[in-house]
């Protein structure tokens, strides 16, 4: 169970996350929406520990990450942007990552052909492409077979194939009773993972619900975003 | 303490599969070997021509009590190369700030000191054998000099006593090089500021006048460890430039454990 409460995180005179507060639940498959900019990506980096909020909390499991021991165990996470060094080996990038977390080095192998990258494991990163990166990020994410999920645009560079294969993952793992927070702005696929959705705008919820709560009187979650957003692109198709 | 140990081997296997790390590492060793080949056959005449009273000439007309001279040539030969570690450990450092590697770490080990801890220690371990490598070197130059004369020379207590100062000043440079550049978060920034630090000892600029001061940089710190007194003009004994060593790898060290902290990892 993923709790973000009255979370706030201000960047100098910036409001990228102001009185967030939402809830992912174990078994289901909960969206984070919103335009680029909107705050999802400052949401999961407080949720995750990497940047401080200015207000509220955010626990999984009811502790903050930084207070989870050895918590790639627990949490697996694909963050936009951070990436390995390109010059390093995949296998020797998962290596580092699971001895970190005292994960199993048999793991490695089994994430790489989990995520299609088995053959690919001993070329440097730099010769990867996006959706490769992306896979590998994948693997990470779920190197120590967490409990919860927490991936920021998992299908950024992922080909039709590739994209098939996150949905089944992420509805597997919710299947299995785990908790999949996912953010992402790309309606048509996310309608089709999502139980539950959050969208965010501007740095404020502007809606949380189940997929049906949400897109009630709209034709697809694609309208109901732009409609709940007021996007001025979307406004104007 | 556990939770240290993990993250430990995850840095240094970090350090281990960076191609840059092995890079440096290879550079700095064969630039070793090549700046110890030009002067072994005069070190080698010189060591030939030692008088029945043990002196040395190594510098036409500075005659020196020859183990004394030859040892402190030695310890010399590997400061001088120690002057490029700090590039390693920055790189080393550095690493987390290219494609915003920080963030994973974090997310793998996300409270600061067993992170700053397990950094720290993995540097360290990996920079003290790449010193030993150095002084290694150092010792194969000398012994193939000295061999016909002393054989044993360089496994006197003084011998080993002088390799186990290059070591703790490698490693507590390093460890200052390192700190610096993850408290800046910048690998060339990191190599400018210790750069300055060692220009400042270089040019001897306060050591004339203010050698108190001058006592308390890295590099007049490591003379000070390092050198022979009876035969160089250094600014402070021994144990003041350990501490001094210390001194900077422990305050630098601090400011990157507040800055890490602090900061957003990215």
């Amino acid at each position: 169970m993923i709790e973000i409460n009255g979370l706030s995180k201000h960047y100098r005179n910036r409001k990228a996350v102001d009185d967030v507060t939402f809830t992912a639940r174990p078994g289901r498959v909960t969206a984070f929406l919103g335009p680029n900019g909107a705050g999802k990506s400052s949401t999961l980096r407080v949720l995750l520990g990497l940047d401080a909020a200015t207000g509220g909390r955010a626990l999984i499991g009811g502790r903050r990450y930084r207070d989870l021991r050895y918590p790639l165990r627990t949490v697996g996470a694909l963050l936009d942007g951070a990436g390995p060094v390109p010059e390093r080996r995949a296998i020797d990038h998962l290596s580092w990552i699971a001895r970190s977390n005292r994960i199993p080095r048999e793991r490695v192998r089994e994430v790489l052909d989990l995520v299609g990258l088995a053959d690919a494991a001993r070329h440097r990163v730099k010769n990867h492409s996006l959706g490769m990166r992306q896979r590998l990020g994948i693997a990470g994410a779920l190197l120590g077979e967490p409990e919860v999920l927490v991936l920021d645009e998992p299908v950024n560079g992922l080909d039709p194939d590739g994209i098939r294969w996150v949905r089944d993952l992420l509805r597997e793992h919710a299947a299995l009773g785990r908790t999949v927070l996912l953010s992402s702005h790309l309606m048509k696929e996310t309608a089709d993972i999502a139980d539950d959705v959050v969208i965010i705008n501007r740095g404020r919820i502007v809606v949380r619900g189940t997929l049906a709560e949400v897109t009630a009187g709209h034709a697809s979650l694609e309208e109901a975003f732009f409609a709940l957003t007021g996007d001025r692109i979307g406004a104007r198709r | 303490m556990s939770e240290v140990s993990a993250a430990t081997r995850a840095e240094l296997a970090k350090i281990l599969t960076l191609p840059g790390a092995w890079i440096a590492t290879g550079v700095i060793l064969a630039l070793h070997v090549l700046v110890q080949i030009p002067p072994a056959g005069l070190f080698a005449d010189a060591v030939a021509n030692i008088t029945s009273d043990g002196i040395i000439e190594i510098f036409t007309g500075q005659p020196q009590p020859a183990t004394e001279a030859i040892l402190g040539l030695c310890a010399g030969a590997s400061l001088q190369m120690g002057l490029f570690l700090p590039v390693l450990a920055s790189v080393i450092a550095g690493q987390e700030f290219r494609s915003r590697q920080l963030g994973l770490t974090v997310l793998a080990m996300p409270r600061t000191v067993p992170l700053l801890v397990a950094k720290l220690l993995a540097t360290a371990l990996y920079v003290s054998v790449v010193a030993i490598l150095i002084a290694g070197i150092s010792s194969a130059f000398v012994y193939a000099a000295v061999r016909d004369w002393n054989p044993g020379l360089l496994v006197t207590g003084e011998a080993l006593l002088g390799h186990g100062r290059f070591v703790a000043f490698a490693v507590l440079f390093c460890l200052t090089a390192f700190a610096v550049t993850l408290t800046v978060r910048d690998t060339l920034i990191g190599v400018v500021v210790t750069v300055v630090l060692i220009t400042v000892t270089m040019t001897q600029v306060l050591a004339g006048i203010a050698p108190e001061v001058d006592a308390l940089f890295p590099l007049s710190a490591a003379r000070n460890l390092m050198l022979d007194p009876g035969v160089n003009d250094l600014t402070a004994g021994r144990a003041h430039g350990l501490l001094v060593l210390a001194g900077w790898a422990a305050v630098t060290a601090v400011a990157a454990g507040v800055t890490l902290g602090a900061r957003d990892a990215r």
